[in-house]
């Protein structure tokens, strides 16, 4: 497991790409690992056969630990066991007491040294039929059904499971066709209603446990289950207040022309954007700043996440130093952050350390909206679309003029509205008067 | 006249909708503008079905032979046979008539107007109802062939109304409908040439069945001619296109089978804006139900599966969801026949079918000749039965028979397809000995 980023310790093993028998080359995506800001593919270091996976889905693997051997065919890999008690395979070894027994003694012997006797003895008991918690005529029952009765609760003596716990699961459900049966035996699940002769479950409409009727139901992990954790620790631990203001884009345009013909390097208006948001941090460092609860954290650099659309989901790279640099250079690092993102390539230590973010939904038609604080920054600011809105002249005439709405969200545990709002008329005027300049010059 | 329920047609779906609805309390009215029992009973399954064994009659007579029935001097009296259906339908209609008086179901005989607010206009007459079905069935579907309205060129119901046999007889279309007339016509010793426009005969079956059923009717006298475009009829003759060119065909009766289309005009539809599919049939979701409110269509009407039991069933769903009971239509397993000697019988998918929803499938096929009631009752016919199955479950997905009276058993086989039984289960279940049903359990042994 390689160690993603100075602070990891472990990762979570989200899902195995291969199994054992599988031959795999260098390069080949073994698994997908996540830490706690995003997740990644765990690329294989080595070519040959998969010979045992030394984990299961949704462990946590600490980092620099064996997490799969590698190697040709019948080769041993007992010394590469990572050494901490952990299972030696995937296949849980209590749900089924002839995959337990066919394992050979010796690698019961090498994962639990302790208890191995007397685990196969408790297993074979199992596999023959005669567990104590299942009366006969249940468990009959039960198969005739295509129900495990070894999952449910028992209402007879001392939690057994007797007939009528069976004829209770089956009263709550449709009969089974033939077919659907076969299915419920291998842990799928009727609708309460099928679609077959007077509603009887047909194979077609048996789902896996916890389905839900018409849709696809997925396991939320990976980056989902970050931002899923991330956005509601957002919303129930700060006091979010969006300010919504508009800048007119015409003095930002010209800007970007003028840096064409005089052949400088082309610019984004997002990248002006990002570098006068930075500018007005500088001079409103208040925005600038983690609310800890008990304690604020005022950075003294700019730090500036940029949310990206990637195709893992929101990613939040974090251009580092970011009020030290250049137009030029802030440009370049947002675009390389981005693609890093977008390829899968981006590393841990890029996505955290943020001090306050900038989020543009502009480009996908968006006028405006409300973001979403990163906690525990206290500022996220927000770019909509182009809006095409009157404006007075200095003769006094109305014309028309494009704008761009931005909405500045912040925490108002940590900041009031006012000092808010002079922070956006400072990113204003920056960007109507002076886009693409540093602040001391605005302040002259 | 205020109604819970109002039919419109009483066809095998209006009549079993109107009797389903009434004896669940209902209070039904039912409007037909012709005979009760709509083209099944009046021009269609029923009538057909009957000359069809009064021509297996005469071909058994005749044929009896083999068997040491030796008969001399048997001939077809066309009129009588013809007697024979009328009595079958009078006596048939009486039912339904009887059957609708011991329900209470009010019956008018009169043209519907649907106007909008589920209200009917009958003879200028205005009845409401909570919900109305809509059940008018199909008309045969006539092309601009020219010469098509000459006296002698009949579609279905024209030829049923005949009462003497053709010399010759060219029937247009090798559907269902075409093969029925052209094996009924050919049992009793009327030459008869199929046209069939396609490369093969009913192309909506198994294209071994259909080829196993051409081979059957050849047998019996029925001529075909495949890839065949009938470009123009004149009174004694057929002229047709074909890859060897123009040809011409003697005939003093040409029956135009070539399909059927949904009868929806003159019923006010047009104005309730009502959802036409592009086939012209009302478009229905799988209960039903139209895009109109307490509007529901069955049967012929809906463009779909063109069978009578198909539409009894569509009306029993609907039936089934107005009263409070879900329901809705599983195609799948709906059988279809092709009354001709030998029969066709087939329910579920093709291996064909199967294969482009993504399946994978078995397929065996065994000869109706392996079995011993078959070859005793049927010396001199041919056949199969062939099973689909789901490769990895085993699970029978559809059925395909030719061969004697296959359409009594095909419901054994909507039976396994309606409760997914697969090979292990039906291994199990115990045919009697000696029937032509064992071969829907011999059959898996050549499952491959």
């Amino acid at each position: 497991m390689p160690r993603q980023g100075q602070s990891v310790e472990s990762c979570i093993l989200t899902e195995w790409k291969v199994k054992p028998g599988d031959s795999v080359s260098e390069g080949d995506v073994l698994a997908v690992i996540e830490t706690d800001k995003a997740s990644f593919d765990l690329e294989s270091t080595a070519s040959g056969t998969v010979l045992e996976l030394f984990w299961e889905a949704d462990d946590d693997v600490p980092v620099l630990a064996n997490v799969l051997a590698i190697g040709e065919e019948g080769e041993n890999v007992d010394e590469f066991r990572p050494d901490n008690g952990a299972p030696p395979s995937p296949e849980p070894t209590s749900s089924s007491g002839d995959q337990a027994v066919s394992q050979s003694p010796v690698t019961d012997a090498q994962t639990a040294p302790d208890s191995s006797p007397p685990q196969v003895v408790a297993n074979e008991i199992t596999a023959g039929g005669v567990s104590a918690g299942v009366s006969p005529r249940a468990r009959k029952l039960a198969f005739r059904h295509g129900l495990d009765p070894e999952t449910l609760e028992g209402s007879g003596p001392n939690g057994r499971v007797i007939e009528r716990d069976i004829e209770a699961v089956i009263s709550g459900r449709p009969r089974l066709s033939a077919s659907a049966v076969n299915q419920a035996r291998k842990g799928m699940e009727p609708p309460v209603r099928g679609k077959g002769l007077a509603g009887m479950a047909l194979a077609s409409d048996m789902r896996e446990p916890g389905a839900i009727e018409g849709a696809k139901v997925e396991s939320v992990k990976g980056i989902r289950k970050l931002v899923a954790e991330r956005m509601i620790q957002s919303l129930q631990t700060s006091a979010q207040l969006t300010l919504n203001a508009h800048f007119e884009l015409s003095a930002a345009q010209a800007y970007r022309k003028e840096r064409v013909d005089g052949g400088k390097s082309k610019v984004s208006i997002n990248d002006l954007i990002a570098y006068a948001q930075i500018q007005a941090l500088s001079a409103h460092p208040e925005l600038n700043a983690h609310f800890l609860g008990d304690r604020f954290a005022v950075f003294e650099k700019v730090h500036l996440g940029i949310a990206v659309d990637s195709p893992r989901g929101l990613m939040v790279p974090v251009v580092k130093d970011a009020s030290d640099l250049s137009l030029e250079a802030l440009s370049a690092e947002i675009k390389k952050l981005a693609i890093a993102c977008r390829e899968g390539t981006i590393q841990p230590d890029d996505l955290s350390g943020g001090s306050c973010t900038l989020t543009n939904l502009g480009m996908l038609g968006v006028s405006t909206f409300t973001p979403v604080l990163n906690v525990p920054e206290v500022a996220i600011l927000g770019v909509g679309g182009i809006e095409l809105k009157p404006k007075r002249t200095e003769a006094g005439d109305i014309e028309y003029a494009e704008f761009l709405p931005l909405s500045l969200t912040i925490d108002h545990q940590a900041v009031d509205g006012a000092p808010a709002a002079r922070f956006l008329q400072t990113l204003v005027s920056l960007l109507e008067e002076n886009p693409g300049q540093p602040l001391s010059i605005n302040k002259e | 006249m205020k109604y819970d329920f109002a039919v419109i047609g009483a066809g095998p779906a209006g009549y079993i909708a109107a009797k389903k609805a009434a004896s669940a309390g209902k209070k039904v009215l039912l409007v037909e503008k012709s005979k009760l029992g709509g083209v099944c009973l009046n021009e269609g399954c029923v009538p057909s079905k009957t000359l069809l064994q009064a021509a297996k009659t005469y071909h058994h007579a005749k044929h009896g032979s083999i068997f040491g029935v030796e008969s001399e001097g048997v001939t077809f009296n066309y009129p009588k046979a013809h007697e024979h259906k009328n009595n079958v339908m009078n006596k048939m209609r009486d039912g339904i008539a009887g059957l609708m008086k011991k329900y209470k179901v009010d019956v008018i005989e009169g043209e519907a107007n649907l106007l909008p607010n589920s209200q009917v206009e009958i003879s200028g007459e205005i009845h409401e109802a909570t919900d109305i079905l809509l059940c008018t069935g199909s008309s045969p579907a006539i092309p601009p062939i020219p010469g098509v309205e000459l006296d002698h060129v009949v579609d279905s119901t024209g030829i049923l109304e005949r009462e003497s046999l053709p010399k010759h007889l060219v029937v247009v279309g090798g559907g269902v409908i075409g093969c029925e007339f052209a094996c009924m016509h050919a049992s009793v010793g009327v030459p008869v040439t199929v046209l069939e426009a396609m490369p093969e005969i009913c192309p909506n079956l198994d294209s071994e069945v259909s080829a196993s059923l051409r081979e059957g009717l050849t047998k019996k006298g029925v001529t075909f001619k495949l890839g065949a475009k009938v470009e123009s009829i004149s009174s004694d003759n057929v002229t047709y296109s074909d890859e060897s060119g123009s040809n011409e065909l003697e005939a003093d009766l040409v029956l135009v089978a070539t399909g059927r289309r949904p009868n929806v005009k003159n019923l006010g539809l047009e104005d309730l804006g009502l959802d036409i599919d592009d086939r012209g049939g009302v478009r229905v979701d799988a209960r039903g139900a139209t895009n109109i409110p307490g509007l529901w269509a069955a049967g012929d009407v809906t463009g779909q599966a063109w069978l009578a039991h198909a539409a009894s069933r569509m009306a029993e769903v609907v039936v089934n969801n107005i009263t409070g009971r879900k329901d809705h239509m599983r195609y799948d397993s709906m059988p279809a026949v092709v009354y001709t000697s030998p029969e066709v019988a087939v329910v579920g998918l093709t291996k064909e079918e199967a294969e482009e929803r993504g399946i994978k499938v078995k397929v065996g096929r065994i000869p109706m000749a392996i079995n011993a009631r078959y070859i005793a009752e049927n010396p001199d016919e041919t056949g199969f039965c062939k099973v689909v199955l789901e490769a990895d479950t085993r699970k029978l997905l559809g059925v395909h028979m030719v061969g004697g009276a296959c359409s009594e058993m095909i419901f054994g086989a909507t039976a396994m397809l309606e409760t997914e039984l697969r090979e292990e289960e039906i291994e199990e279940i115990v045919f009697p000995h000696p029937t032509t049903s064992e071969i829907i359990k011999d059959v898996f042994m050549a499952v491959r």
